[in-house]
């Protein structure tokens, strides 16, 4: 397989450059899904910003894409974070109900038009094969500020996310960190949606810190690892569904590629990790036996 | 209230009611903790010892009369005030040294950007030798047992150079060495000038490290010295419709 060849051509190019910083991105806000257990906002997000895309594109063209995500991202965060501090929402058959409506209307808008079945594959997988200039400065713009928001917020948000108790009692307002933190997540889906569409963008952000949390017990490792999966990811996925089209005849979805490249190299991860989990439990065995009995 | 006492109470509780929303859960609290002091809350489960830590934290409104911590509201406090949760209610997966839980004690006084100078880690470090766990600073906090981990939050606790510590029920499951190592520390705060809350369902507890005691179970019960509020009347009365039995220093409470 040809690692480097395919992306001499221009559109290969952009495609791999709009994965690899969607893969910083992901990879990064994922850590904080993981820790937060906050996989079902990505979920919900996946679900409600479908019809934001719809809309936005029957209005505007493509264009109308990301501002309509947008919309419908932020919308999303925001109610997410209020419900949140009502009750339990990942647990609410009502919220599902909502979901799936709104998901339908997306469905029923977009049904209306011609070419039905190219703009429904085109929004719920994406076509990053097609990605222009403009969009992947609009990604690099999105994965800059939420790295900086992360960065300036991170002792804040450790704190919330390891002792939720704890960072109130410390003064910390946790009411708008977690709005901050749904905010981010909107925008890595917001971000991905033209390259990888609505229902892939999950992959890319659980995936890669899964897989690095199962690599490293260190927050410091585990950040960076879960970005270098997630453009490995990006990189390997392509060059694989270019080396099948081209050479095999084959015609593998980029975007399905990329996500199972990922769940491959978590695979590799998870394994990596289980030995490497053994290898330490033996060495602090035959280390220091005693002291482990008497403390 | 004279001057003198004024300056030296840590924690003043004035025909306080605490209430989530609507529902009331604990009415009619008065009483003092002096620095250098420590009052233990003791009440069934339910009795609203947790939600009056939170009230003291700020973090329950107070609907009537006064909470006052260190002279100030209970939010106005909070910089100097510090909160030791169960460690049993904390992910034990999660990706953190016990060095790091340490140093979260000084995130107040660092801020959210600068780095963490020599004094704050000389002063994670010292926290962490207290409460006997300095060769555990590297590891994982998730790998130590639900003993050492309360400790680890003591110690995070102390790192913040609290004048009001407030604890959580914090020899819950703990084994002898721990419960221990964690006296040991709270009595150094004390000597220290800290001014120390510490739910507790033993009494033993109650009667070795705190001066006072604080009966609960949604009014109070009683306030005052320990050796005079700890008696089997008012005990039986705190505990309800069960019949009560003192066993040495355990409370052994059997449902009728
Ligand atoms: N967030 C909340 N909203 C409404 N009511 C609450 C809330 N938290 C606790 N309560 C109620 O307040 C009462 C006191 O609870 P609290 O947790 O303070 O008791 P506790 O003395 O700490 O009990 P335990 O020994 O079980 O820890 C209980 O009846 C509980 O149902
Ligand atoms: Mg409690």
């Amino acid at each position: 397989m040809s690692l480097f060849e395919p992306f001499q051509l221009p559109f290969m190019a952009r495609a791999l450059v709009e994965l690899v910083i969607l893969g910083v991105l992901a990879g990064t806000v994922g850590v904080l899904v993981l820790l937060r257990r906050l996989a079902f906002v990505s979920d919900t997000l996946t679900h409600t910003v479908f019809p934001g895309v719809v809309i936005g594109y029957l209005m505007a063209g493509q264009d109308g894409v990301f501002w309509g995500a947008l919309a419908a991202g932020a919308v999303t965060a925001v109610l997410l974070t209020v419900l949140a501090h009502r009750r339990r929402v990942s647990e609410d058959a009502a919220l599902a109900m909502v979901l799936t409506s709104l998901f339908a209307i997306g469905v029923v808008l977009v049904s209306q038009r011609t070419a039905f079945t190219s703009d429904l594959t085109q929004f719920l997988f994406g076509r990053i094969l097609t990605v222009t200039q403009e969009q992947l400065v609009q990604t690099a713009v999105v994965t800059v500020l939420v790295a900086a928001l992360l960065a300036v917020l991170r002792r804040p948000l450790m704190l919330r996310t390891f002792d939720p108790e704890g960072a109130a009692a410390a003064g910390i307002r946790v009411g708008l960190l977690d709005l901050v933190m749904n905010v981010a997540v909107a925008l890595v889906v917001v971000a991905a949606v033209q390259a990888v569409g609505t229902i892939l963008v999950i992959a890319l952000l659980i995936v890669p810190a899964a897989a690095a949390r199962a690599l490293s017990d260190r927050l410091v490792f585990i950040v960076p690892l879960a970005c270098l999966i997630g453009a490995l990811g990006g990189w390997l996925g392509l060059a694989a569904s270019y080396e099948a089209s081209v050479y095999h005849g084959l015609r593998l979805a980029s975007g399905g590629t990329v996500v199972l490249v990922l769940v491959v190299l978590y695979g590799v991860a998870a394994l990596a990790g289980a030995v490497r989990r053994r290898v330490g439990l033996s060495r602090a065995r035959l280390g220091t036996p005693e002291l482990e009995m008497t403390r | 209230m004279t001057q003198q006492q004024d300056r030296t109470a840590a924690l003043v509780l004035e025909q306080a009611s605490v209430a989530y929303g609507h529902v009331p859960v604990l009415e009619e609290l008065h009483g003092t903790v002096r620095s250098g002091e420590a009052v233990a809350l003791i009440g069934p489960n339910g009795a609203g010892k947790s939600t009056l830590i939170k009230a003291i934290l700020g973090l329950v409104p107070t609907v009537r009369g006064r909470i006052e911590v260190l002279g100030v509201t209970p939010a106005q406090a909070r910089r100097d005030v510090a909160y030791v949760p169960q460690a049993d209610t904390l992910d034990p997966d999660f990706p953190v040294s016990v060095e790091q839980v340490v140093m979260m004690g000084r995130y107040r006084k660092i801020g959210w950007l600068r780095r963490p100078s020599a004094a704050d880690r000389a002063l994670a470090a010292e926290a962490l030798e207290r409460v006997g766990l300095s060769d555990r600073a590297k590891n994982r906090f998730g790998t130590l047992s639900g003993g050492q981990r309360q400790r680890v939050l003591l110690a995070r606790a102390i790192a913040a150079q609290p004048r009001l510590l407030l604890l959580d029920e914090p020899f819950n499951g703990v084994d002898a060495v721990s419960q221990h190592a964690l006296l040991e520390a709270i009595a150094l705060l004390k000597q220290q000038g800290a001014a120390v809350v510490v739910s507790t369902h033993d009494l033993a507890i109650a009667h070795l490290a705190c001066d006072e005691v604080c009966l609960l179970n949604r009014h109070q019960f009683g306030f005052g010295p320990t050796d005079e509020v700890l008696t089997p009347e008012r005990l039986r009365a705190t505990y309800g419709g069960h019949a009560l039995e003192l066993r040495g220093d355990r409370v052994i409470v059997t449902q009728t």
